[in-house]
């Protein structure tokens, strides 16, 4: 088929999907902008700190992991590593299945999704439900998330309302809020009813060992009250050096995310329940995954692993606009799974070459991250890696030839005077396919080759 | 060490053998993190307030004022911890409504609003802050409809980097800014998810 | 005009008005001139090489570069009617030049080149004096002039004009699409991002759209022509030019 993957996924998209997910992306950025300007004199200041600790801790992450994997089992919190997704699968399920936990309930974690965690379970005869409602939908569905924050962005509420009817959640009704009832409801028994709870995590602090988590539907707060093991699976690069660094981050991750000053509800977590608590896990178990992050750690790009996974690149991303989450074919869409996926892929890079070329490099994602990750420049260092290794770029013309005219002044210009000769050729005579492939979508203005060097000429003699 | 944490180390620290120059951790005062248009001249509870309404959250002062609001809601049943029975108990007793301050999960669904201590609140965001310390049963804090979180005047700080400056042996801690809320189903806002559609902070004068 | 001083420059046409622009490319030379400066124009330069950076091409990118330094050499200011061939400039190849043994001279070629608005308001620290018949314009801003001097530059010498009406287009943090070899590489995606441009410009009807990149025009009026409509659209120094009052 004709194209790059993205680009044909943007052509067959539906109309309305992409009316919605513009109009998400574009209000959430309007409304990100306003309360970071209003609430702070100088956001970038903010974003430049966050940047440096960040970077700070990834250039330390040895040291500081240690640090963090140390508190951790000060604190009395099981702590495992997983070096891929296959591994990190099977620490998950040796905890699970040592304990007897059969009901899981799950509260949104990228990490997990990552590694297709729901599906691993449920084909080992765990039942895994997802508990944020967006995540729910999806695996009500069959479907992956097409956005960071905004899992069914891509979903209206009829589509939400026949899913609900389809398994026995009720009459179809369309209303969000019924919608969200009758997600509560369903969820209330199945939480108290769970042997085990699993969650991601947002920070780890070095300094003492708690993990931050955030939600904004409780759902996290439920996975880990009424059972009696909870599962926290995170990339290892969540890691920062202190616990004052958490309101750095706080501040940042909910403003970007979503306009918030702070999510609902943000959990620190350092060990399992004490003992004049009558609910909450006997058992914390963290599993730290590595699963590419530490060739990423390596590679030129490191840098991304400074994402707080905020999804403000996605939400400004004119090209994320057009094509919507799907398009990425990975859990990471947007600008951050363009850099993300293929680095993370690691063999299957070719897979995901098309991503870091499908931008205009417009750099917007750069000027919304709260941790100033150059997402520009790791874009063209990709495009650079798939050069390099001889990945086919199907619709790109080469630069041989560009490179061999353009460091030959005569050629250079007896070609500018050539290619006049365009002016009075028909569309479909022009050989170049690249502009063959712009004269399908647009005009081209007349060519004036030459025309300003005579005039230059004519103005020196003068 | 599991042959799997001196993988991932291993492969951290070959990672990190190639890098340059590392990058120092930044100097920086928490003062400066603070969101300085959302205090008010008039002090912290006012800033509070006005902060956990913005949020949708309610702000109280009095013990009066909450049994009208649950007088409102007509609630008949909640869980009152034991350390606020004898005071806010037997006031929503007294309004004809009935406590426990067992939080019996058996019956789960039953209780309409759940009242425990809070550790804390911050004036900058509107956020209660609950610790497992203080709070009688996690899930009388989450389960129902309606949560109270009671605090004194002395546990309001200012900003976020103040409720962490505060953080002690604790190992649970949540912040609760507002009720439960999703924005999932075409980006329309629901309050009352999972946890509770009400979320209200009485502050009471230091004991 | 406040300053009328004697600065000689280094002028760099940009490929692309080298090849369709001359009309912007003389114009940038006579806004320079009238701004006092003394205008070279080195015969052999070609193209930054931008199209093989942004293809990842680093290999052929580096080339077009060290013959572009060849020919800009000296320590006379570059200045160039482009917000993205100046971003080529000091930005691009800091990064294709990383490790190279040439890098610090690339990093002073750099330094010395400006984007024609960012130099005029910046570096000669002109007030631009102008004068129009009534003319309504909306202001384009590329992606390259992000972080730059060149939008505020371009909005003062504008704001210097009699009778110039300047617009801002709405969702102004959106490219337009254009991004070089994307444009043709991923053409459904960089139309889509046009039209949506194309529908912002449109709410406003101005009597043409400007921009300090050509780059950026050309894909939007070629889009516009395209669909049978038409978009007048001119660089912000033919605006300039058109002002002087003589």
């Amino acid at each position: 088929m004709k194209g790059q993957p993205i680009d044909r996924f943007s052509s067959e998209l539906a109309a309305d999907t992409r009316t919605a997910v513009i109009a998400s992306a574009s209000s959430t950025t309007e409304k990100r902008s306003h309360i970071l300007n209003s609430d702070y004199p100088d956001p970038n200041r903010l974003r430049k700190l966050a940047a440096q600790i960040k970077q700070h801790t990834l250039d330390h992450l040895d040291t500081y992991l240690e640090q963090a994997v140390s508190k951790m089992r000060e604190n009395g919190v099981k702590v495992h590593f997983a070096s891929d997704g296959d591994a990190a699968r099977e620490t998950v399920l040796s905890i699970l299945k040592e304990k007897g936990a059969r009901k899981i309930v799950k509260s949104k974690s990228m990490a997990s999704e990552e590694i297709h965690l729901n599906e691993f379970l449920e084909k080992n005869g765990l039942e895994c439900l997802e508990s944020d409602l967006g995540e729910f939908i999806v695996q009500l569905d069959g479907d992956v998330p097409s956005h960071i924050v905004r899992p069914i962005i891509h979903k209206n509420r009829r589509e939400i309302a026949n899913t609900f009817e389809r398994e026995g959640l009720g009459e179809y009704n369309d209303d969000p809020e019924v919608i969200t009832r009758r997600a509560r409801a369903f969820f209330r028994s199945r939480y108290m009813e769970s042997d085990a709870g699993i969650t991601g995590g947002n920070f780890i602090s070095a300094e003492s060992g708690r993990v931050a988590l955030v939600t904004n539907e409780g759902n996290a707060r439920f996975s880990m009250a009424p059972n009696r093991l909870h599962i926290a699976l995170i990339g290892i690069e969540k890691v920062i050096p202190r616990d004052r660094d958490f309101s750095v981050f706080l501040n940042l991750l909910a403003r970007s995310a979503t306009a918030q000053q702070l999510t609902v509800y943000t959990q620190f977590i350092s060990g399992p329940r004490v003992d004049s608590q009558p609910s909450g896990p006997d058992e914390m178990h963290v599993v730290l995954m590595d699963n590419g992050r530490s060739d990423t750690l390596g590679s030129n790009c490191s840098e991304i692993l400074r994402c707080i996974r905020c999804g403000a690149c996605q939400n400004v991303c004119p090209v994320y606009r057009q094509a919507s989450g799907h398009a990425y074919r990975a859990t990471y869409g947007g600008p951050v799974g363009a850099v993300l996926s293929p680095l993370l892929a690691g063999d299957a890079f070719p897979q995901y070459s098309d991503l870091p070329r499908a931008s205009s490099l417009c750099g917007a994602c750069r000027e919304v991250c709260p941790v100033d990750i150059p997402i520009p420049d790791l874009l063209v260092k990709l495009r650079a890696k798939g050069k390099v290794e001889g990945i086919p770029t199907p619709g790109s013309p080469s630069m041989g030839g560009f490179a061999r005219g353009a460091t030959s002044p005569g050629l250079w210009r007896a070609g500018l005077r050539a290619a006049n000769v365009m002016n009075s050729l028909p569309a479909s005579w022009i050989p170049a396919p690249a502009l063959r492939s712009w004269l399908d979508q647009r005009t081209l203005p007349t060519w004036k080759g030459g025309e300003f060097r005579r005039w230059m000429k004519e103005r020196r003699k003068a | 060490m599991s042959d799997s944490e001196k993988a991932v180390f291993d492969s951290v620290r070959s990672a990190l053998k190639a890098k340059g120059e590392k990058t120092p951790y930044p100097e920086y005062d928490t003062a400066d993190l603070i969101a300085r248009p959302r205090l008010e001249s008039g002090g912290l509870w006012q800033s509070f307030s006005k902060n956990i309404s913005a949020v949708n959250g309610k702000a109280m002062r009095s013990i009066d004022e909450l049994v009208s609001f649950l007088l409102e809601k007509k609630c008949r049943f909640g869980h009152c911890s034991l350390e606020w029975d004898s005071t806010i108990g037997e006031a929503i007793r007294a309004a004809g409504m009935r406590t426990s301050t067992e939080f019996d999960r058996e019956r789960f669904e039953d209780y309409e609003f759940g009242i425990t201590s809070g550790s804390g609140a911050v004036a900058e965001t509107g956020t209660i802050v609950l610790t497992d310390a203080e709070t009688s049963d996690r899930l009388a804090a989450l389960s129902p409809w309606i949560h109270i979180a009671v605090i004194t005047e002395d546990q309001l700080v200012e900003s976020l980097g103040d409720a962490i400056g505060r953080f002690d042996e604790n190992n649970y801690i949540v912040w609760a800014t507002g009720p439960s809320k999703t924005a999932d189903v075409e980006g329309i806002l629901i309050e009352g998810v999972h946890g509770p559609g009400e979320q209200i902070c009485l502050c009471l004068p230091n004991r | 005009m406040e300053s009328r001083q004697h600065t000689q420059v280094l002028f760099m046409a940009t490929c692309l008005c080298d090849a369709f622009f001359a009309d912007v490319a003389k114009a940038a030379v006579e806004v320079l001139e009238h701004a006092g400066c003394e205008v070279l124009f080195p015969e052999d330069q070609t193209c930054c090489g931008q199209p093989a950076f942004n293809s990842g091409d680093f290999a052929n990118g580096r080339k077009v570069a060290r013959h572009t330094a060849k020919v800009f050499g000296g320590d006379l200011p570059i200045v160039v009617p482009s917000g993205s061939c100046g971003a080529m400039m000091t930005h691009g190849n800091s990064i294709q030049f990383e490790g190279e043994t040439d890098c610090d001279m690339m990093a002073t070629l750099g330094g010395r080149t400006w984007e024609i608005c960012d130099f005029l308001s910046n570096q000669l620290n002109i007030n631009w004096e102008g004068s129009l018949q009534e003319t309504r314009v909306t202001m384009h801003h590329s992606c390259h002039s992000r972080g730059s001097q060149t939008g505020a530059s371009a909005l003062a010498l504008l704001g210097g004009i009699q009778g110039l009406e300047v617009q801002e287009v709405g969702q102004a943090d959106q490219c337009c699409g254009f991004g070089g070899t994307f444009s043709v590489a991923f053409p459904n995606i960089s139309a889509g991002m046009g039209e949506l441009k194309l529908s912002e410009v449109e709410k406003q009807q101005p009597d043409y759209l400007v921009s300090a990149d050509m780059s950026c025009l050309m894909h939007l009026s070629g889009l516009a022509e395209k669909s049978g409509g038409a978009l007048p659209v001119r660089h912000v120094v033919q605006i300039l030019r058109d002002s002087i009052v003589s």
